[in-house]
This record gives structure tokens, sequence and C-alpha cells, in this order.
């Protein structure tokens, strides 16, 4: 019966559209303030310069050797300028998809586009692509910038450690889901990513050797998977010392991807049933 | 029937603008931040970790560049004068965290209204314009209060950290402060009505402190040109004069140095604020810009 179909015709060449177009638009909204993609471009350079100058009131001659007690490596910057590129991602996607709702939100058009024959996941993973392609380029620019004026020598295979790093991007996804649809529930999304996407970061040892961590907090950084994909990815490219024998890091990051996935979808349906149960899409 | 207006019927508008009008106005605005700052409970959350978790990263940084035997402190002793690393950066990164809420919410009181579509409708009442962005001010700095009495309880309780502070300097340093600091927001606030991309602003004078300020390192790392900078920054003088009171003791006038720059800095950037603020705002007005983002 006729009755029975609506208008769309959603398939999987239409989904491919729409994730294009959203791409595209965000894409577009990005560059239509140049200024704040400059600064997008710069942000991490400036984060390093303090972090650099903290090493240095640390280090004699240019060697942090306290640091190589922990690490296994003196090569203080190199370490910071490899977590900092890998960072970035993990903020692209936190940011991609946590405060994109709430930017919709404040423009009034989330309720507008929930209504697009799209799945909503997909509408999520979309908001993460233009970000993640200008991530892609600032963490290049970072790492040639932040080579030529302190230093960033890798030693070791660059592409098993793109390798090792997808699964750890594709598990971040899982987080975002879960993350994305925390915010639709308390409509406040700056507190959210930018505290959650901290704490990650911080547990995951971006900045430095897990290790130090306290005894209280070091349980909570090893359940994280991110942090042996931070490790795995240092060992290949540093040499520096692991938590764990590298393969066995490895094969939790392709275990923790399919889990993180699976767990952050079902949390994000569950959510955002109840979102709109309550009948609160719209509010902000 | 022909309605015959009386003169003084004329001449005046319905508005009755008078000083005690102007007052209640300014406090209807911090009443307004008041309930907007405690709406969103994330608030709660910000106010409890964001104490310990933004130093947190520079602080674990230090305990793994101080290395398993401490080996690294004796460098950090040699420059910075102290072996109390863990007080050096709690006190720099939290008067960061400071001028950073400061910027995000004093210099984005204007944007915001920009942003929901009140802006032009606010500015359409008599109320005197500059009120809407002086408003946000007393909110943010009673938080500020609320934020450093977190940081204290916060930092004794999980790293045992104790501040031989003297309360008198420590309150001097936070009242010579403010006029800089907020001088600087209203300048900013006024900047982005027309810049609209405020958050390169933000970025780019919070980079700015972070890099110079020495938030958690001394100034003697950095080449002397960057030195010389720093010494301009009101940042730099409120992380010394606030070091100096929260960790030694200091009395007051060991800091009344700093302090009496603070208040002159205060003063320039307060009259910098108004007079940007005023410019700003009628360019923005001819422009017909206010309702634009």
């Amino acid at each position: 019966m006729q009755t029975e179909f609506g208008l769309s015709q959603p398939s999987w060449r239409s989904h491919l559209r729409a994730l294009w177009m959203i791409a595209v638009n965000n894409w577009k909204h990005h560059w239509r303030y140049p200024l704040n993609a400059v600064s997008d471009m710069l942000q991490p350079l400036v984060w390093l310069a303090p972090v650099y100058f903290m090493g240095q009131a640390f280090s004699v001659n240019g060697r942090a050797e306290g640091f190589a007690g922990f690490a296994g490596t003196d090569d203080y910057m190199s370490y910071i300028i490899l977590g900092t590129a890998l960072t970035n991602f993990i903020m692209a996607v936190f940011w991609g998809m946590g405060f994109s709702l709430k930017w919709d939100m404040d423009g009034g058009v989330l309720e507008a586009n929930w209504m697009a024959p799209l799945p909503r996941p997909l509408m999520l993973v979309g908001r993460t692509l233009s970000s993640l392609a200008t991530t892609t380029l600032t963490s290049l620019g970072m790492i040639l910038i932040g080579a030529l004026v302190w230093g960033f020598h890798p030693t070791g295979n660059a592409l098993s450690a793109v390798l090792v790093a997808v699964p750890l991007l594709i598990g971040l996804y899982g987080f975002g889901f879960a993350f994305a649809a925390l915010v639709m529930i308390l409509r406040e999304a700056n507190t959210l990513v930018d505290s959650g996407s901290y704490v990650v970061m911080l547990l995951s040892g971006a900045n430095f050797p897990v290790t130090v961590l306290p005894k209280w907090l070091l349980p909570l950084s090893l359940a994280l998977p991110l942090t042996y994909g931070f490790d795995a990815v240092r060992a290949i490219l540093l040499k520096t010392r692991t938590l764990l024998p590298l393969n066995v890091e490895i094969a939790i990051l392709l275990a923790s991807m399919v889990l993180m996935i699976v767990i952050g979808l079902r949390a994000f349906y569950a959510l955002e049933r109840r979102v709109r149960q309550m009948g609160t899409v719209g509010q902000y | 029937m022909e309605t015959v207006l009386l003169p003084s019927t004329q001449s005046k508008s319905l508005s009755r603008t008078t000083w005690a009008a102007q007052l209640r106005a300014l406090g209807a605005i911090i009443w307004r931040e008041y309930l907007h700052f405690v709406r969103y409970p994330t608030w709660i959350i910000a106010f409890i970790i964001w104490p310990i978790l933004f130093p947190a990263t520079y602080i674990f940084s230090s305990f793994a560049l101080a290395g398993p035997g401490g080996s690294g402190v004796a460098r950090f002793l040699e420059v910075a004068g102290t072996e109390n690393f863990l007080g050096y950066i709690v006190v720099g990164t939290t008067v960061w965290m400071w001028a950073n809420t400061m910027l995000w919410n004093v210099g984005f009181a204007l944007r915001g209204e920009q942003m929901r579509g009140t802006l032009e409708s606010n500015w359409m009442t008599p109320t005197n314009r500059f009120f809407f962005l002086l408003g946000s001010g007393p909110v943010h700095a009673a938080s500020t209060l609320m934020f450093f009495i977190f940081t204290v309880v916060e930092f004794r309780l999980f790293f045992h950290l104790t501040f031989d502070a003297n309360l008198l300097s420590l309150l001097a340093v936070f009242l010579a402060a403010l006029p800089a600091l907020y001088g600087l927001g209203f300048t900013f606030a006024s900047l982005v009505i027309t810049a609209r991309e405020a958050n390169t602003f933000v970025f780019l004078v919070r980079g700015i402190v972070m890099i110079f300020c020495g938030i958690t390192y001394p100034l003697t790392v950095m080449p002397q040109w960057m030195q010389a900078v720093a010494e301009w920054l009101p940042p730099t003088l409120i992380i010394r004069a606030a070091r100096l009171a929260a960790l030694n003791h200091a009395p007051l006038e060991a800091v009344s140095r700093d302090l009496l720059l603070l208040l002159a800095y205060g003063a320039f950037w307060l009259a910098l604020g108004y007079l940007t603020f005023s410019q700003i705002e009628r360019r923005a007005r001819l422009k017909g810009a206010l309702n634009q983002y």
C-alpha cells in the first residue's frame, strides 16, 4: 500500500551524499571564519611553547635526564609533540560530535536536522569528517614547525605508527557517540566537552608517562584503551619503554575498538530515545 | 475630537531614565547573569574538577621531569629559587585559569547576546549600554573567589600541598588585579562585537599569557626579549605577587611594587575598555552589525 511509504527513499547512496554534504557544510563554516581557522592551526604550538620552557626548567643542556628515568628517552620534546598530535585527533572527535550538537541546539536546527531520513550516528560522524581533515593538516604543520623550532627526532617506522593509530581513532568514535548523547540530555556542551576531553587526555598520558600518576589514578588510566594507543605509537616511533609488550597493546586496541563502538552506539540510542520521549530535542 | 498633547508630554518618552533606574537595570543585569550561571548545573562540575584538572597536566609532567629520584629538581631550584615546584605551578596555572575564564565569560558577554539574537533588542532599552558589559563582571569575580577556595582545598586533599599564605597580601593582589583583568575583558568584549571571531581573540590573548607570563616556569628560562615583553603584561605581575603572597607569606610591602604597577595597568585598561566599547558600539550600530553573527 502506498501509505506505508514516505516520500524519502533513503539508501546507502543517499546516506553517503548526506554525509558528504554535512562535511562540506562544516568545511565551509570552518573557513568562513578565516581567523578562527588560522588560530586552530596555531593553537597546538601555543600549548607546546610553555611545555618546552617547563622542560628547560628541569633540563641540563637540553637533556631531560630525570624524564628519561620514567619514559626511557630524554627527548622530552619529541615525546610531547607526538602526544599533542594524537591529542588533536581526540579533540577533533570530542568537539566534532559533542559540541556540534550544542551548536545545532543553539542555532535551533537540531530538531529539523533530526527529522531528516538519515541515521543519527551518521550525522555525528559527518560532523567530524571536516574537522579530521583540518586536524590532519594542523598536526602535520605542527610537527613540521615543532621539528624546526624544538626538534622532533622519530627513529621508528611512521607507517606502522599510523596503522596502530587507526583502531585508536575508530574506538574514539564510540566515546564520541555516548558523549554526544550526554550533551543532548544535559544541554550544556562546553563544560562537558572541555572537561571530558581533558580528563581523557590527562589519564591516557598525552603529556607524560602514566607511571607518574598516583596509585589511585593509575588503574583508571590503565582502563583506558587510549593509554595503550599513545604508548604503542610512541614505542614504535620514539623507542620508548612500553607498559605492556607491544603486541599485547595492539591486541587491546583492536578489541577495545569494537567494544567502544558497540557500547557507544547503544548508549547513544538509549539516551537519544529518552530525549525524544521528553520532547527536549528543540530546547537549549 | 482632536487630541491635544501638553507640551511636557510631547517632549518626554515613556521611559524615565534616572540614576536610580540605571542602577536598578545594572542590578537586573547582574541578577540575570547569576541566573544564567546557575541555570546550567554543569558549572558545579567545572568548579570541582577544573581547579585540579588543568594544573594536573603540568604537575604530572613536572613529576616526570623531576625523575624517579628527583634528579631534575636541583635544576629547577637553580632557576626558580624554590624546590616547591608543585606550589609554583598551582599558583601560576590558577591565575591563568582566572584570566582564561574572564575572557570566555566577560569577553563573550556581548557576543553571547549577539548569538542569541537579543543584543539589538537590549540595545533599544534606555539602559546605559556599558552596563550590559559591566554587569557580567561581579558574578564572574565572585565565582572566581569560590574557584580559588576549591583550588586550595583540593590541592590540600589530593596533593597535601600547604600554602604558607599571607591572606592580607593575597586579598590585596586579588583586588589590585581586578581592574587590569576586567579592563582587558571589556576591551576584548567590545572588539568581538564587530570582529565576531571571538574564539580567535581568546586563543590569542590566553596564548600570550600562557607563553610569556611564566605560569609553570621562571621567566629566566626564556630568551631576554621574551622576559622584557613579559614585564609589560599584567598577568606576569599577578602571578609573581600571588606566588610571593601564597607560598612565601610575603607581607604587603614585599608585593607593593607589583600592586602599584597593577593598579596603573588597571586604570589604563579600564579607560581603554570604556573607550573601545563606545567607539565599537557606535560603529556596529552605524554598520547595522549588531544582529549579525
